[in-house]
């Protein structure tokens, strides 16, 4: 009945949800590893507010903790994201790109369509709620990680309900109306206020009552994990759901469809108003085209805020963390088996009984490299190759300006960018340390923050250089992401094998935190290596550039 | 200002064993129209492409204003204006913005003339560009490539998208561009726009020029289908004899042949045997011109 629409869907999107379940996966696994066995009534001493939040409770052991806080809460969320990403991608995302039409025109109905997009969705959310209660119990099991009475099970069906919730709700918006923006917009809105609605009314008196206006509450409220399954707060989540699906599929039959178009966001609408015209066109307008490296910088700030709000939160967040944690729980840490350092060797190793050791497994080792290399290798990426793959690199080569220029401006657009992401990061890494009193020296952190501004920036000159070769956006990303990942495992590798020592010197990775620059400082010829590895890239990017035709078609 | 607008001699492209454009002799004098005419795929493109420097030559040159295409491709754009074929733009920038943009980079336009040219083509700038349909977002395109005033205008098939009142508008402002001594390159698959504005056509196929010719010459030229009803069957032999008839058919009453001589004569020979009861004469579509000039081409050969 459902045929190639339903499929197509599900094959556009397993990769997305099993990468988000390999995610979650990675984080219950480093909860169940790390805190195992130790005593948590630290935790106790968190703000109540962050305790309601993340559901801790009094007593809790460590494997409740994981479970809890990591995957009820941290896994709910990405799922209940990846969701109403898929289901505003849907409808309005394909009428949005212009290819709904072009669907339609096929004879299959608008039903037909709805329902074999809405299907996919629920398989989807199906099959990786039940792959997570499955490899966490698993992994719980082979980690002879004891979780007693806690009712996982019963957790996953509420996230099954609420998961299914927040997409169908983004269905619902985008198939009505039409608008991704909006679809995604409004239900990510219900998602958050939700969460720290339900999360933090409790505590008020009397606040209890108001906490069930909001969604979350039908998740987490009623304490699944400990306390079984709420049969009323599930149904009443799936059937908002089923009437989501209605509600969206009666609006898509009923209205015009979409042409293509490429939305409208706040600065437009104060373009639009008389009384904002003149500041908004000069930010949007004038400011953004007056020369290539604006625009490219203009075109790149969703990627560049988002990267920097993510880094500054989280190293902001980790400070206070660290200090909570009790001290036993390194001593412990210090003597894991072998198994288990070659995985923190993957997350940049260090000594977890230091505050430096911490965030360089917990952030530096890999997450602040990840976002930094997706700001710079997107801005490289897009540079040449992008605007090939866009077709407008004949028109602007039509202009007195050399090839060289465009690289030249476009360069300088993705260092400084890689710049702003070091510079966040350790905005974010200082003040969680004053906060929580760690005593890191301010001097290491920005040294290691300027190598990983230089990793950034090494990264995205390699994305530059194949790009600037090729013309093709897919291999500059896929190619730079590729060779980065491959010489981190390689860094990695030979952090852990004396005998493969070696080969870490061949990785930039070892000379971004080889030396253990938050503990030792700054080893002068580092960042000389890094400079040297991205001057090379940055520099046969001309030449190849330069000698080849421009591709006008991707 | 004496050198040519455009000169290409021995111009080739080869992408690995496709000959895209073979040994291109072209020299098109400044204050002219010049209409470049082809089937899709034929080599338009790709000879435009090379122009602006987007591609190499594997072999041959070509000179703007005197100035050789990959030496100087800066200077050139200096004085040149292009619309792309396939035109694509940025989505998020208004019309407005993406004038802005290429005239930062242009150190500067007269936005009065801006101005002028929208309300000519009946352009919006305040849109964005993805937005627009494809006919206004052309329009935007075309303003891009005439507003610095180059002494050049290179366009790929410019009229794509466009409705007859705003193609006129642009057939008048090629003619102006030419009487101020300025040069207009122009592509394009339909002979009807060439023949209104081009002073000379320059037609190629498979890569090859194969015809170089005046507006007139051509227009002389061209075969038309024509189609005449007797009121007695029709007899090939003597249609056939009718100089400038070639490709005859007979059914019945009718026949039907392509001409490109004169038509008195062939009406002379029909009225000396039959009476005419009907007659109607097509002009050749662009196709048929071409197979004429290929089959002429292949004959010679």
């Amino acid at each position: 009945m459902l045929g190639n629409v339903f499929f197509k869907t599900v094959r556009d999107r397993w990769l997305g949800w099993t990468i988000a379940t390999g995610v979650v996966w990675s984080f219950v696994l480093l909860g169940f590893a790390a805190y195992s066995g130790l005593d948590l009534s630290i935790l106790e001493t968190f703000p109540e507010a962050y305790q309601s939040m993340i559901g801790l409770r009094p007593g809790m052991d460590a494997g409740a903790l994981s479970v809890a806080a990591i995957y009820g809460t941290y896994g709910s969320l990405t799922f209940a994201a990846m969701a109403l990403a898929m289901g505003a991608a849907s409808i309005a995302g394909e009428e949005r790109k212009g290819t709904l039409g072009l669907l339609l025109a096929n004879p299959k109905s608008r039903t037909h369509v709805f329902v074999s997009k809405v299907a996919a969705l629920v398989l989807l959310i199906i099959v990786a709620t039940l792959a997570m209660w499955a490899i966490s119990i698993g992994t719980a099991g082979m980690m002879d990680i004891a979780l007693g009475d806690l009712d996982v099970f019963a957790l996953n069906v509420h996230m099954l309900a609420s998961t299914l919730f927040y997409g169908l709700l983004a269905v619902a918006i985008g198939a009505a109306t039409g608008n991704r923006g909006a679809a995604s917009g409004a239900s990510t809105g219900v998602l958050v206020v939700g969460f720290l609605g339900s999360g933090l009314l409790p505590l008020i008196e009397g606040g209890e009552k108001w906490a069930k206006l909001f969604p979350w509450y039908y998740f987490s409220g009623s304490e699944p994990l400990y306390n079984g399954i709420e049969w009323g707060h599930v149904a009443l989540l799936a059937g908002a759901s089923v009437v989501f699906a209605v509600v969206g599929l009666v609006g898509f039959l009923r209205r015009d469809l979409k042409g293509q178009s490429v939305g409208v966001t706040i600065i437009d609408r104060l373009r639009e108003n008389p009384m904002t015209k003149k500041v908004a066109d000069r930010l949007a307008g004038s400011a953004r085209v007056s020369s290539i490296w604006l625009k490219t910088a203009s075109e790149h700030q969703i990627v560049l805020v988002s990267a920097c709000a993510y880094v500054f939160f989280v190293q902001l967040m980790l400070g206070p963390f660290y200090a909570a944690l009790p001290k036993v729980a390194f001593e412990m840490l210090a003597q894991l088996p072998e198994g288990l350092e070659v995985l923190f060797a993957f997350f940049g190793g260090g000594d977890m009984s230091t505050p430096a050791g911490f965030f360089q497994i917990e952030t530096f080792g890999m997450m602040a490299p990840i976002m930094v290399m997706l700001v710079t290798i997107a801005v490289s990426a897009g540079a040449v190759a992008g605007e090939e793959s866009k077709r407008t690199m004949g028109l602007l080569l039509a202009n007195p300006i050399t090839r060289s220029r465009v690289i030249a401006e476009k360069t300088w657009t993705m260092a400084l960018y890689a710049a702003i992401v070091g510079i966040a990061t350790f905005a974010g890494t200082a003040l969680g340390s004053l906060i929580a009193g760690l005593d890191m020296s301010m001097w290491n952190i920005a040294a290691t923050c300027i190598l990983l501004t230089l990793l950034g920036i090494a990264g995205g000159a390699l994305a530059l250089a194949i790009g600037s070769g090729t013309g093709r956006k897919s291999a500059a990303v896929w190619g730079a992401t590729g060779v980065m990942v491959a010489l981190h495992v390689l860094n990695s590798i030979g952090s852990v094998t004396d005998d493969l020592s070696f080969l870490q010197k061949l990785s930039p990775f070892y000379y971004y935190l080889g030396n253990d620059p938050l503990n030792k400082g700054m080893n002068w010829i580092h960042p000389v290596v890094l400079a040297v590895i991205a001057a090379v890239f940055i520099g046969i990017s001309f030449p190849l550039f330069q000698r080849r035709d421009i591709r006008q078609r991707d | 200002m004496s050198e040519a607008a455009i000169l290409t001699e021995g111009l080739t492209k080869h992408y690995g064993k496709v000959e895209a454009l073979v040994d291109l002799n072209l020299e098109i004098p400044q204050g002219e129209v010049f209409g470049f005419l082809g089937p899709n795929g034929a080599g338009k493109t790709t000879t435009i492409r090379t122009m602006m420097d987007e591609i190499r030559a594997t072999a041959g040159r070509a000179s703007i204003l005197g100035m050789d295409t990959h030496a100087e491709p800066v200077e050139i754009r200096k004085h040149v204006g292009y619309v792309p074929g396939d035109l694509a733009m940025y989505p998020n920038l208004t019309g407005r913005d993406t004038l802005m943009y290429f005239a930062n980079l242009r150190g500067g336009v007269d936005w009065g003339y801006v101005d002028t040219l929208a309300e000519r083509l009946d352009a919006q700038l305040d849109k964005k560009v993805g937005d627009l349909s494809s006919g206004n977002r052309q329009k935007v395109g075309l303003i891009q490539a005439f507003m610095s005033k180059p002494e050049v205008i290179i366009m790929d098939e410019p009229s794509s998208g466009l409705d007859p009142l705003v193609q006129r508008e642009l057939q008048k402002m090629m003619r102006e561009v030419a009487a101020e001594g300025r040069t207009v390159f122009l592509s394009s698959h339909t002979l009807s726009e060439v023949q209104r504005v081009a002073h000379r056509v320059g037609i190629i196929r498979h890569g090859r020029l194969i015809a170089l010719e005046t507006v007139q010459a051509l227009r002389s030229k061209a075969m038309r289908q024509v189609e005449i009803e007797l009121d007695k069957p029709a007899d090939v032999e003597l249609f056939k004899a009718v100089e400038g008839v070639t490709d005859v058919r007979a059914q019945n009453h009718h026949v039907v042949m392509t001409f490109g001589g004169d038509m008195g004569a062939l009406l002379k020979v029909a009225e000396g045997r039959y009476n005419i009861v009907d007659i109607s004469t097509q002009s050749a579509d662009l196709e048929e011109i071409f197979l004429t000039y290929y089959q002429d081409e292949e004959a010679s050969a």
